[in-house]
């Protein structure tokens, strides 16, 4: 990868983690998740995640409401209604503050998102990377919410890597 | 937010929807604590007695939450 291209990758991660850190933090945490770093990634402006996304048949903009239904239904299956859309959580206030942080299963999907983009002609992190990576993930939050969208996640990770140009 | 009176609680038939709720009910009670320990702080509450209610150090329960107390009053 050449100087500039390197400047370019570096660029997308910084948007992509202070990106995931925003909707964690709008989500009422302090440290993001794998749903946070795949919102995230379908803000960036190379526009892969949300395509790849589409390419299995689900809206990106749909993916929030998934992520926010399977928080409610998890209440509820505990016997707790929450307000609509909030999924049980309120926005932090506060500044982040420190370094970035985040779940032991986000750096997992980062790792691999990184990983996945260096075998990827032009070398590079895009969005469709870390969606790659997070269909990977069996259990938690994102999982969840894909199965919501009624997403098979071997699909899933087949679309985002031939968004991706993954070889 | 509304509980419903004695509600079953997921199986342990199924652990995957029972840590879904686990995960969905620390959100929750993140949300409780931090509205709760800024509306005790606007009360007049010190943090001593914060962390006394809360079962943590006056140290502890100013590091967790003052910013965001402070944040929160704009």
């Amino acid at each position: 990868m050449g100087l500039v291209a390197a400047v370019r990758d570096m660029r997308t991660i910084k948007q992509l983690l202070t990106r995931a850190e925003a909707e964690a933090r709008s989500d009422g945490q302090e440290t993001p998740g794998p749903e946070h770093l795949l919102l995230a990634a379908t803000a960036l402006p190379d526009g892969t995640a949300a395509r790849a996304l589409e390419r299995v048949g689900v809206d990106p903009g749909r993916l929030r409401t998934a992520i926010e239904a399977v928080h409610e239904d998890a209440l509820a299956s505990v016997g707790i209604e929450v307000e609509h859309g909030s999924g049980g959580a309120a926005a932090l206030h506060g500044p982040a503050t420190g370094a970035f942080r985040s779940t032991p299963q986000a750096q997992q999907v980062f790792q691999e998102a990184v990983a996945l983009s260096k075998s990827t002609e032009p070398a590079g992190l895009r969005g469709a990377h870390v969606v790659a990576a997070a269909a990977r993930l069996e259990y938690g939050t994102a999982a969840r919410a894909f199965a919501v969208l009624g997403v098979d996640r071997g699909r899933l990770r087949e679309a985002a890597c031939a968004e991706a140009g993954v070889g | 937010m509304r509980v419903a009176e004695m509600h079953p609680l997921p199986g342990p038939e199924d652990p995957e929807a029972a840590l879904a709720a686990v995960v969905a009910l620390r959100r929750l009670a993140g949300r409780l604590e931090s509205e709760a320990v800024g509306e005790a702080i606007a009360q007049g509450w010190t943090w001593a007695q914060v962390g006394e209610a809360l079962g943590i150090s006056a140290q502890a329960a100013h590091k967790k939450f003052a910013s965001e107390v402070r944040a929160r009053r704009g």
